[in-house]
């Protein structure tokens, strides 16, 4: 009789664990991606300043930042749109061929409709890492971007 | 020769340099899909970059692509982190690279609109290696904008990617990238 009860208890909790391993695993496979809107910065800086600071040294600026949520503070040089619909706010200085180009979450696309050239902005997006180059002008990228304020 | 002639000239010669010919195409904002499903895939193993910087050198055929890793956007959170953290170890290696060659690039007249074929053969560096690849790719040129497309296969292996024997058969043991830049003449 008692060893009919224990048996019985083991199966009950085995069960939860099962079933909460499983909840678990369902959980995490359909987790979506957090909304940048939603993160705080890790780092707060002006899209000039970043631009010196990967071009002074890139790898210790790859390290500092890649994966990072930054917000970055720019003038807003161009606004592109891709043929489906995507896009990116690019923040620098007219005078440089570099930029911070933010690539904005798809979510998030009617905010790059409320910037216009010429305008400093907030942008908040996650940093992908940087790209030099000399005939093009070297970038760094954010993903996921939102904006984050206007001044 | 006349004020009024020298004029023109100088006028039609700066009109000339203006709208003149680019030798130098680029993009910053390519797109390259990288579509690891297999037929067993439970779904789609898919990630899309919007990021890539392409330069076409018309004159040489030389063409050259860039990518950050990171950038690759994968509709499951999971799926991006794993192939981030675990497949291509994006930390320690952000970019992969492509450095090569139209071999017929005499065949494409970059003035003229229409669609040429092209075979593009070059080495991609990703995940620290660096590999032989030729594929063939398209080059349609319209209205003074050259549309690149492409797609090849690479074997993960080749990169030193590796796949945990729990998902092997989930993923594909090749990937199939797909690059489709718009490229824009480069003003000098």
């Amino acid at each position: 009789m008692k060893r009919k009860k224990i048996i019985r208890y083991v199966l009950l909790s085995l069960l939860v664990i099962a079933g909460a391993v499983g909840f678990y695993i369902y959980k995490e496979y359909n987790r979506a991606h957090k909304d940048t809107a939603k993160l705080k910065p890790d780092y707060t800086v002006t899209a000039t300043d970043l631009l010196k600071e990967f071009e002074n040294n890139e790898q210790a600026s790859n390290k500092k930042y890649w994966d990072k949520v930054l917000s970055v503070e720019g003038m807003v040089k161009e606004i592109a749109k891709d043929d489906r619909g995507f896009y990116a706010v690019i923040l620098g200085d007219t005078a440089s061929m570099s930029s911070v180009r933010c690539s904005i979450d798809s979510a998030h696309s009617n905010e790059a409709l409320t910037v216009s050239r010429g305008v400093t902005v907030t942008v908040k997006g996650i940093c992908s890492g940087y790209n030099a180059d000399e005939m093009l002008g070297s970038d760094i990228i954010l993903v996921r971007s939102v904006i984050d304020k206007k001044k | 020769m006349n004020m009024k002639n020298s004029f023109f000239l100088i006028a039609a010669l700066l009109f000339l340099t203006t709208t003149g010919f680019a030798q130098k195409f680029y993009t910053k904002s390519g797109k390259i899909d990288f579509d690891a499903t297999t037929a067993s895939s439970p779904e789609k193993i898919e990630g899309v970059n919007r990021t890539a910087t392409c330069v076409v050198d018309t004159k040489t055929g030389a063409m050259q692509f860039a990518v950050l890793m990171k950038g690759f956007a994968f509709e499951r959170a999971l799926m991006e982190e794993h192939f981030n953290e675990n497949y291509v170890e994006s930390h320690k290696f952000p970019k992969a690279e492509f450095k090569g060659t139209i071999t017929n690039n005499e065949t494409v007249n970059y003035s003229k609109d229409g669609t040429y074929s092209v075979t593009v053969k070059g080495k991609l560096t990703m995940h620290g290696e660096t590999k032989d690849v030729e594929t063939q790719g398209k080059l349609v040129v319209q209205g003074g904008k050259v549309n690149a497309n492409a797609s090849f296969n690479v074997l993960l292996s080749d990169f030193k990617i590796s796949i945990p024997g729990l998902v092997a058969d989930k993923v594909s043991k090749t990937a199939k990238i797909i690059v489709s830049c718009s490229l824009e003449p480069l003003k000098s």
